[in-house]
């Protein structure tokens, strides 16, 4: 079964979509697995990256993805050459799109779509929401195509979110050492714990555990941090690795930008090696299970 | 100079997400609760059913047509009740199923879930177990479901209560229904005297059983001393009693008169482990206590010739009086030696 991790937090700002991207370019450039990124947040940047997002004509400063590159306008009638994640819950086909990473497929967000997903009422959430996202990724097809896949979520405990960590076999929840934030991490653990309770002992959700994230060198950061790994039963879930706050992961997320992925920097870069390790360390987590349980 | 600034996550926070992370492995795997569409909800085919109402007929009507129409329409409305307060409230029990398939099976719930969907409700909690639990679990279960409901004859918790000790029995190869007080209380979670009442119940003659059957008799506690009672001349009384209507007080004012006539043995109830051959006289930290059992012992005439030995007690030192109780048992002993 393809491993699926998310990350997730309701906060924003807390590097979600940085870490969805470094892991899944680790994952399709340096260990060459077959991946799929999949975006629920509707602001879209996480599909940017990779493909060209048009803004929607018909929605101020909503996004949709670019036409499809194997839609051919005369041949297929009865599609409109855009694709995205959203497409699930209406009921439609889903096509990734390729990107110019090899083993690195995306099924972008669609801004409006995803939003009014997200609005049915509350009696058809569950069917019609929650648990569209896991139906999908069971679906044989995904399965035998994919050996990993990677959602990236809006910044919200909503129905998005949840469909996503209904769907995860694994969950990151990257967090700045402030104070926010981990009231952050608490609602997210919740949402965790509750989704413990769902699970069958054979199919479970593991917490791979919280990423410090643009931690800096002051006070406030290392003594939150060192508050955290003390914590009793939460020690286990703080990872060993900590990304430092460093121009470069906001750098690579410039258009033009050279290097356009850490993994491009030379192996020995300081900042190359420091995220290559959380991802490796997530990476352990993520295969640990493998012998252990076959998932449903 | 500036106070050195110290920074620390917030009790309240760092205790919450300790519960959290507790919680979240104390019953990951286990608890399984889950909101499920109702309509992939089925009965499981092989267990008996009480209720004649289909999901069919919650979710369409009932077909006036439906050789069962009357009753089916009755069932209905018993379970008005149970739809309104799920329409206010939601349930407060979760059911339990079992995957089957694309399938959820019934294990314990039926009526709620019939409510639910007249409810009007497209989905509903659920427990989920993986496979088909045994026979005697699913007993249990129905049995912890039903002693919550009120509207349950004892006859019907008594059936429910039969199919428990039947697949115990099978289950630890038991001739039938021979099971002790003490498994029956642990098996269903009650105090002993209470499934000694049951026991005595299920283990009644036909004659008792019929008056439960046709709700003639409703108390258990009423029917387990009926069924206690050995003569059958008094069993009878007993029994016309209770259909007059006497209340526990006294059917259990007949059974005494019959156990005192039956039983004049006073030999003491046998019980497990290390025999007891000593009789313990007990023990108290009052001293005027103690001081007026000695007193009120050697007031005994027959005892006078022992009395000079405990005239003078140190009443103030409990080592002195346990010294002289000691005594004083040592003379009893020889005088009835």
């Amino acid at each position: 079964m393809a491993k699926i991790v998310v990350n997730a937090t309701h906060k924003g700002g807390e590097g979600k979509t940085t870490n969805s991207i470094i892991l899944a370019e680790y994952i399709a450039l340096v260990l060459g697995l077959k991946t799929l990124i999949i975006d629920m947040d509707p602001q879209a940047n996480f599909s940017g990256r990779y493909i060209k997002m048009e803004y929607d004509p018909s929605y101020k400063g909503g996004k949709i993805p670019a036409l499809h590159p194997d839609y051919e306008p005369l041949i297929d009638k009865d599609w409109d050459g855009r694709s995205s994640i959203a497409n699930i819950f209406y009921g439609e086909e889903v096509i990734p799109y390729p990107t110019s990473i090899p083993n690195l497929d995306l099924l972008p967000a669609h801004s409006i779509k995803l939003q009014e997903a997200e609005a049915v009422t509350k009696n058809d959430v569950v069917e019609k929401v929650h648990l569209q996202l896991k139906r999908f990724l069971e679906l044989e097809d995904v399965q035998n195509t994919y050996d990993m896949v990677i959602i990236d979520t809006p910044p919200s405990k909503g129905p998005l979110t949840i469909a996503a960590i209904k769907a995860a076999s694994h969950i990151v929840i990257p967090a700045q050492m402030e104070q926010f934030s981990i009231e952050g991490i608490y609602g997210m653990l919740q949402l965790w714990k509750q989704e413990t309770y769902c699970r069958a002992a054979n199919n479970p959700i593991t917490l791979v555990g919280i990423l410090p994230n643009q931690v800096r060198d002051i006070k406030l950061h290392k003594q939150f941090l060192s508050g955290l790994r003390k914590g009793k039963g939460l020690g286990d879930y703080v990872m060993p690795h900590v990304i430092k706050k460093r121009a470069i992961y906001t750098e690579i997320l410039v258009e033009d930008a050279n290097p356009k992925s850490i993994f491009e920097l030379p192996v020995n870069h300081v900042a190359r090696n420091e995220y290559e390790t959380a991802c490796r360390y997530i990476m352990e987590k993520v295969n640990h299970g493998e012998k252990k349980g076959v998932r449903n | 100079m500036a106070k050195k600034k110290v920074f620390a996550i917030s009790n309240a926070l760092s205790n919450g997400i300790e519960e959290t992370i507790q919680a979240a492995h104390d019953y990951s795997g286990e608890l399984r609760v889950e909101v499920i569409p109702l309509k992939r909800i089925e009965v499981d085919p092989e267990n008996p059913r009480d209720l004649a109402l289909t999901y069919e007929d919650a979710n369409h009507g009932i077909a006036k047509s439906d050789p069962q129409f009357e009753r089916k329409e009755q069932e209905v409305e018993s379970l008005r009740g149970i739809a309104n307060s799920i329409r206010d409230q939601g349930i407060i029990n979760p059911i339990v199923v079992y995957k089957f398939g694309e399938k959820y099976r019934l294990v314990a719930g039926e009526r709620r879930t019939l409510a639910s969907i007249i409810a009007g409700k497209t989905d509903i909690q659920a427990k989920i177990l993986d496979s088909k639990p045994t026979e005697l679990k699913i007993s249990l279960l129905q049995w912890i479901e039903n002693v919550e409901r009120s509207d349950l004859s004892l006859w019907e918790r008594l059936k429910n209560l039969e199919k428990i000790v039947v697949a115990y029995a099978e289950k630890n190869n038991l001739p039938n229904l021979e099971i002790s007080v003490t498994e029956l209380s642990n098996l269903i979670g009650c105090t002993k005297p209470h499934a000694a009442n049951y026991k005595a119940v299920l283990d009644a003659d036909d004659e008792l059983k019929q008056f439960i059957f046709s709700n003639q008799i409703r108390s258990l506690e009423k029917a387990a001393v009926i069924a206690t009672i050995k003569g059958f001349d008094l069993k009878q009384h007993a029994l016309d009693e209770c259909l007059a209507g006497a209340n526990l007080k006294r059917l259990r004012g007949i059974a005494a008169s019959a156990s005192t006539k039956i039983s004049h043995s006073k030999k003491p109830a046998e019980s497990r482990g290390r025999q007891t051959t000593t009789v313990n006289l007990g023990a108290t930290k009052n001293i005027e206590v103690a001081q007026l059992i000695l007193d009120s012992i050697l007031k005994n005439n027959a005892l006078s010739p022992i009395a000079i030995h405990f005239k003078q007690v140190d009443w103030d030192d409990y080592r002195a009086i346990n010294n002289t109780f000691k005594q004083l048992m040592k003379k009893l002993e020889e005088l009835h030696a």
